[in-house]
């Protein structure tokens, strides 16, 4: 009933044969009518399942991607104990106190090297900022008051946050306002603003900041992290679109801020 | 972020759509999917300094089939006591996906429909390698890999595969011969 070749046929549509052997099989299919039959119903499956099949498209859910990156974090952090502890028993410690004495002094002097040299891994606001924006994509954390008008999410920042940031909706821009949160970090409760743009969530973090400087717009574990400043208040917007786009949202964000000060 | 944890992300993140897909197919439930697919990625990163050679997605794939027969083990020792449902509305997902699904816009809904029956119809076994095959469009040594099977079994299931998919078409289409596209 089947033809004998019809094995190698299909191979040969998968492309899993040599280049001899797939001359051969051309040529079989050529004069058998019964394999022609099949490989054309071969490319119709195809088609119909690469095109027609709603699961062929789906990717990970957002919240999954999140928990995964967690729990990666927490098996590093468990992967190195004897790192993270001595960082953080050194930490509350003045630093003269063993500097000049043995190996505690040379593990120190490494220590602030370390710190000194690669300032930008060892940050912890970026590690709090990512760890925020990471935690708020999970189930019931991304927002606290539900809104898409900015009347109703500014006011709510009075009772709940330290700071009163900028809160516009910018749909048109692609940009849609879709509620806020409060965050503790920086000793003080900072105002978060969730836009969503296409599939992806972006929070913007703003809290008070007397320091100079800013820190420097950054990628982490694939997350982008935008930072600028408009009076005394800094702004971070952390998510995972691409570049371009964050960096408009944060424009957008830093002109009504600077127009709103004057 | 150390090295290690940086490979890890640029070698095998990327296939995390892939997994999920696959990690849907096996098990057909998507909170399954969900932990079984969590699972494989902690596992992959436990033993990812023992990946060798560039076959990443058929690695990583692997892990989650295991995974998933791990999980179905322990499922059927369970007594499985049903919690209280939860609400989807109160999910952080559901409530940011405003937007309709792509899916539900589609103008190919009847045949969506139509083909996700048929396919779920197919023998577990059969149903693995096609998903492999034309979805995930890997080659028979790397579906071989991952359902531990040799090629030639890869050839016959995929050809039973087809050849059953077809004949549902066809008879959901009252033997039209041009049914399937």
């Amino acid at each position: 009933m089947q033809c004998a070749e019809s094995l190698r046929v299909q191979a040969y549509f998968d492309g899993e044969l040599d280049a001899f052997s797939a001359t051969k099989s051309e040529r079989h299919s050529e004069g058998c009518a019964e394999c022609r039959t099949l490989l054309k119903d071969l490319g119709r499956t195809r088609t119909a399942l690469r095109q027609d099949l709603s699961c062929a498209s789906v990717s990970a859910p957002p919240a999954l991607r999140a928990r995964i990156m967690r729990s990666l974090d927490e098996e590093r952090a468990l992967d190195t104990p004897h790192r993270v502890s001595r960082l953080k028993s050194w930490r509350p410690q003045p630093f003269w106190k063993g500097a000049f004495s043995g190996i505690a002094g040379s593990a120190i002097a490494a220590g602030i090297a370390f710190f000194v040299m690669a300032p930008g891994l060892t940050n912890p606001l970026l590690d709090d900022l990512l760890t925020a924006h990471v935690r708020s994509l999970m189930p019931d954390h991304l927002i606290d008051v539900v809104s898409t008008d900015k009347h109703t999410v500014k006011p709510w920042f009075a009772g709940h946050t330290d700071v009163s940031p900028v809160v516009a909706d910018f749909d048109q821009q692609g940009f849609q306002l879709i509620g806020g949160r409060a965050d503790y970090f920086e000793h003080q409760r900072a105002a978060v603003v969730v836009y969503q743009h296409g599939a992806h969530v972006i929070n913007v973090f703003s809290w008070a900041w007397d320091q100079h400087g800013l820190p420097k717009n950054t990628t982490r574990n694939g997350y982008h992290l935008a930072f600028w400043r408009v009076g005394n208040l800094v702004y971070c917007a952390v998510s995972d679109t691409a570049w371009d786009e964050l960096l408009g949202l944060a424009q957008l964000l830093q002109d009504l801020g600077t127009r709103d000060a004057r | 972020m150390d090295d290690r944890r940086q490979r890890f992300d640029t070698l095998v993140m990327p296939h995390l759509d892939a997994a999920y897909r696959f990690a849907r197919w096996l098990s057909r439930s998507p909170d399954d999917a969900d932990d079984v697919v969590q699972e494989a990625f902690l596992r992959a990163f436990r033993g990812f300094d023992s990946l060798r050679g560039s076959d990443v997605k058929a690695w990583l794939l692997t892990i989650v089939k295991n995974c998933h027969l791990t999980a179905l083990k322990q499922q059927q020792r369970r007594v499985f006591v049903p919690l209280p449902e939860e609400h989807d509305v109160d999910d952080g997902e559901a409530m940011i996906a405003t937007t309709p699904a792509p899916e539900s816009t589609s103008v190919r809904r009847d045949e969506e429909r139509t083909l996700d029956r048929l396919l779920s119809t197919l023998r577990d076994e059969h149903r693995e390698v096609l998903v492999l095959r034309e979805i995930e469009e890997m080659d028979y040594r790397e579906i071989a890999a991952v359902t531990n099977v040799p090629i030639g079994t890869v050839m016959s299931r995929l050809a039973r595969a087809r050849a059953a998919l077809k004949a549902g078409w066809l008879n959901e289409t009252d033997g039209e011969p041009h049914a399937v596209r």
